[in-house]
């Protein structure tokens, strides 16, 4: 009987495998091989969690990693092109939620989404999990998300229990002028940033992702540091100088007299992504630019 | 003198003829029985709306979201850059107010310049394009990042006045091209069809932008007085003192250019001149306003016809009455702007729009 | 007063007088008589120095009209269009004392002396009751007299003008075109008085047969630019003449009781047209 025995084990033996073999490839099977991604913070997370080869069109706005190079552009939140959309056959298009008449188009067309917003900065994480589980990568997504959170919590405790300077985020406003300008408000990613990396926001009692702030707002709010942040990478440095000259108008602000006016560029600061614990370090590096932060 | 009995009729010559109509309202600055004094009038036209902007002046500074006292605004024992009530008073609010007063002013009398000279009440100062080549600059600067900064100047207003005044030469020679002088007609056909044409091309520009310079574009349109300081009011204000002394030259002229441009000739008015002046001190006025505050819409029509209301068509006290009402008006709406959503703002633009809006329904409906 | 010396005028390469000349006498009553498109109101704008001569030349008392000031112009000769417009509302009284512009310098403000004339001019036409009425509310024949007002304002001297009072001229275009039967006499018997009393010499242009018969003296027949003849109206407007100029069949008889011409027409002649005649 113990020749029995065997067989029934090498039989189990066999079924286990077949089954997981079946199961894996069934697993292959269901990760969508042809992705699309209007919506750039999404395309950075695909790429960085290994799900860029399946990646076949991206957004008009997206321009990182440089990996997407050639890929057809599909447009983005205002002007998603259906046509151009669909002429690449996807099997999964990620969109924002809002994007009420895209979302019935594809549906009816019968092709699998993914709907996404923006977030405070713990939604980070979780998209890139949720991502990684769709894409068929939830390894490769939850190292890099284990790696976004303990990037964010070694620099939680870097500035920890220092002070935390009163800070402006100027995220647009005129050429050479300080008019219609806008800054992060007390609620959005960009605020939670400016929070993490160890800075309390002038303009926190505002629940609004971006505020236009006029003279009066910044004069009574006597920010001790102002960083402007910019996405477009081709100023000059004599260009920023410039622009910096135009906070002379405001001699009063601690800023201004401390010579505390900062100028970023890179997209990395307005990405809700993979680049994120980078661009917080930025920020804190600016803030706080004796802490032990991890330099990238 | 009366109320407007006469619908609006734009190009229609045929006016409606009522056989022993009854006798018209009064109006409230009324002419005295059998005297016939046009300095009286000015002088109680201008005591009164001029007192009124004068009055708008002195507390649009005061009034805001931070609390200040004047006391501690003229503290001179404070270090200015230390007094915080003072930087708010001089570098925010006077500079807004004044910059009230200057483009409440320029867009009321241009209005009335316009409607004049085209002989249309429903003209406003944006009717003939110059607002829409004002828009266009502003944008390409702002999406396109072009360099346009001269002299310490930053780069949206000087682009905006160039716009406004490329706009004005366009309308302005399509309109002389026969060399039979100026006509009305064609002015008002080029500024309508132009206006048209730069809307067109200020949407593809704003499709073709990006999300932040969308925004700012679209806030730029909805006007903003907060200047900021007095440079942006120093750099306007040439352009406005030439366009303010010419129209000192218009008045009576265009009185008379309210009887037809025949009957104004017989009577010895200098037809292409008035219409030359009218048009080009109007752009002027109307372009500098908007490159100091970005378009803001409703003073130009709603000033010229409350002031013709109140004290009638003569244009000698038309334009100085509505020179200060618009002033007035227009700085009490910057206030309300900054006082409905303490601390945020309401973009002026509205603040004019809504009520502008009901009472000029109000006013046509009045009419009938 | 008035010479009309082979004046032609053309509007953009088309030909609208040709070769047009006569004369106007001071105090003269003279009537051009036309049918649409004759080219009567140009010649009335030409004549007012509203238009310049294409060729030809237009003389006020020997000086050519183009070398007369537009305010000079003004003080002696006024225009009455068909129809005024108004954009805007304005009082009789502010519409009259309008015609007081070429007396005024760049910033003087009307002063009691204009506000007299304006107020007699007024009365002139009947209109002084009207005073402080909207323009707009009147009906077309109190606004056609109130309008006539403004005009003779332009004639009224001030106390500092100096030398004789200069001949002056009244132009008015189809005048009775919007006004019914009463109207018309009204307007026919201000401009007799007009013409008697103050010596102002009379032009106007009207397709109104019989209302320029009942005032002009004088007349100018005027077709497709040319002039057809002219002279004393009662050599100039004969059933031929008529005939020539509409085509049209008519009586031409002196109406004792009337003490006047009138015409009556009869019947459309036949137009000969490219395509052979046409009954």
């Amino acid at each position: 009987m113990a020749t029995g025995a065997t067989t029934m084990t090498r039989l189990r033996g066999l079924v286990v495998i077949v089954a997981w073999l079946v199961f894996v490839a069934d697993l292959q099977a269901q990760a969508p091989q042809r992705i699309v991604s209007i919506i750039p913070a999404v395309t950075e997370i695909l790429f960085a969690i290994g799900a860029g080869p399946q990646v076949v069109g991206v957004g008009s706005y997206d321009n990182y990693p440089p990996e997407i190079g050639d890929l057809p552009r599909v447009g983005g939140l205002i002007d998603p092109d259906v046509e151009a959309i669909l002429a690449l056959r996807p099997n999964l298009v990620v969109l924002y939620i809002t994007q009420v008449d895209l979302t019935t188009q594809l549906t009816r067309a019968g092709i699998p989404l993914f709907e996404y917003s923006h977030g405070t900065l713990a939604d980070i994480p979780t998209t890139i999990r949720r991502l990684g589980n769709r894409t068929g990568h939830a390894a490769e997504a939850d190292k890099v998300a284990l790696d976004i959170e303990d990037g964010l919590v070694g620099i939680a405790e870097a500035v920890s229990r220092r002070h935390r300077p009163r800070t402006l985020l100027v995220i647009a406003r005129e050429p050479y002028s300080l008019r219609n300008l806008f800054a992060s408000g007390g609620s959005g990613f960009q605020h939670d940033m400016l929070e993490l990396a160890g800075a309390k926001n002038v303009l926190d009692g505002t629940m609004r992702r971006a505020v236009q702030v006029t003279t009066e707002m910044i004069l009574q709010a006597a920010p001790d540091v102002i960083i402007e942040v910019r996405t477009v990478e081709r100023l000059s440095p004599a260009e920023i100088e410039k622009e910096m000259e135009v906070w002379n108008a405001l001699p009063s602000l601690p800023a201004v007299q401390n010579q505390n006016v900062i100028f970023l560029t890179g997209s990395d600061l307005v990405i809700p992504g993979p680049r994120i614990v980078q661009a917080i370090t930025r920020f804190a590096l600016v803030l706080h630019p004796d802490a032990p932060l991890p330099t990238q | 003198m009366a109320t407007m009995n006469n619908e609006p009729t734009g190009f229609t010559k045929r006016p409606s003829r009522r056989l022993s109509a009854s006798a018209t309202k009064a109006p409230l600055v009324p002419s005295a029985d059998r005297r016939w004094s046009l300095r009286r009038r000015l002088t109680v036209a201008l005591g009164g709306f001029g007192g009124l902007a004068i009055i708008t002046l002195i507390v649009a500074p005061l009034v805001g979201p931070t609390p200040i006292t004047l006391a501690r605004v003229f503290d001179t024992s404070v270090p200015f850059t230390e007094n915080v009530d003072a930087q708010i008073f001089f570098i925010a609010r006077l500079p807004r107010a004044l910059a009230g007063i200057l483009v409440g002013a320029s867009l009321a009398v241009a209005g009335v310049v316009f409607q004049a000279l085209l002989r249309n009440p429903l003209a406003t100062p944006f009717t003939l394009g110059v607002s829409a080549g004002a828009s266009l600059g502003a944008m390409l600067v702002i999406t396109l990042g072009l360099p346009v900064a001269m002299v310490g100047i930053p780069a949206v207003p000087i682009a905006s006045l160039l716009g406004s005044l490329g706009a004005a030469s366009v309308v302005y020679t399509m309109a002389t091209l026969r060399h039979r002088g100026l006509s009305t007609t064609v002015l008002l056909l080029a500024g309508v069809t132009l206006n048209s044409f730069f809307s067109a091309i200020i949407m593809f520009v704003q499709y073709s932008s990006d999300f932040a310079q969308t925004f700012q574009t679209v806030r730029w349109l909805m006007g903003n007085l907060d200047v900021g300081g007095f440079q942006p009011i120093l750099a306007a204000l040439p352009l406005l003192g030439i366009a303010f002394v010419m129209f000192g030259t218009l008045p009576r002229a265009l009185n008379l250019l309210t009887l037809g441009s025949d009957s104004a000739a017989a009577r010895g008015v200098d037809i292409l001149r008035v219409q030359r002046v009218a048009f080009l001190s109007a752009s002027l006025a109307t372009g500098a306003a908007v490159s100091l505050s970005g378009p803001i819409g409703f003073i130009g029509i709603v000033i010229p016809h409350l002031i013709r209301l109140v004290v009638g068509a003569d244009h000698r006290i038309v334009m100085p009455a509505s020179a200060c009402l618009g002033a007035a008006f227009l700085v009490a709406c910057d206030v309300a702007a900054r006082s409905v959503m303490a601390p945020l703002e309401l973009p002026v633009g509205v603040i004019t729009a809504l009520t502008g809006g009901p009472f000029f329904l109000w006013l046509l409906v009045r009419q009938r | 007063m008035l010479q009309v010396a082979n004046v032609s005028f053309a509007y953009e390469k088309h030909l609208v007088l040709s070769d047009v000349s006569f004369d106007l006498a001071p105090g003269g009553l003279l009537g051009i008589l036309g049918p649409n498109g004759s080219g009567k109101t140009t010649l009335l704008r030409l004549l007012g120095g509203l238009l310049r001569p294409s060729a030809g030349q237009i003389l006020l008392d020997g000086r050519d009209l183009g070398s007369i000031t537009k305010a000079g112009l003004a003080k002696r000769m006024a225009m009455v269009p068909q129809e005024t417009y108004l954009a805007f509302d304005y009082s009789v009284l502010e519409v009259a004392l309008m015609g007081r512009y070429p007396h005024l310098r760049t910033f003087e403000v009307e002063g009691p002396e204009d506000v007299e004339v304006a107020r007699a001019a007024l009365a002139e036409t009947g209109t002084a009751n009207l005073e402080q009425r909207s323009f707009m509310t009147l009906s077309g024949g109190e606004k056609q007299r109130v309008v006539i007002a403004s005009a003779l304002a332009q004639f009224g001297r001030r106390a500092t003008d100096t030398g004789r009072r200069p001949v002056e001229a009244l132009l008015l275009d189809e005048p009775t075109a919007s006004l019914d039967l009463g109207y018309q006499l009204d307007i026919a018997s201000t401009i007799r008085r007009l013409n008697n009393d103050r010596s102002t010499a009379i032009v106007i242009s009207t397709h109104d047969l019989n209302f320029a018969a009942s005032v002009c003296e004088q007349v100018v027949l005027l077709r497709q630019g040319c002039i057809l003849a002219a002279g004393p109206i009662h050599e100039i407007l004969r059933p031929d003449t008529v005939k020539d100029l509409y085509n049209v069949d008519a009586v031409v008889e002196h109406h004792a009781k009337a003490g006047h011409l009138t015409i009556v027409p009869l019947a459309r002649r036949a137009i000969d047209t490219p395509y052979g005649h046409n009954e």
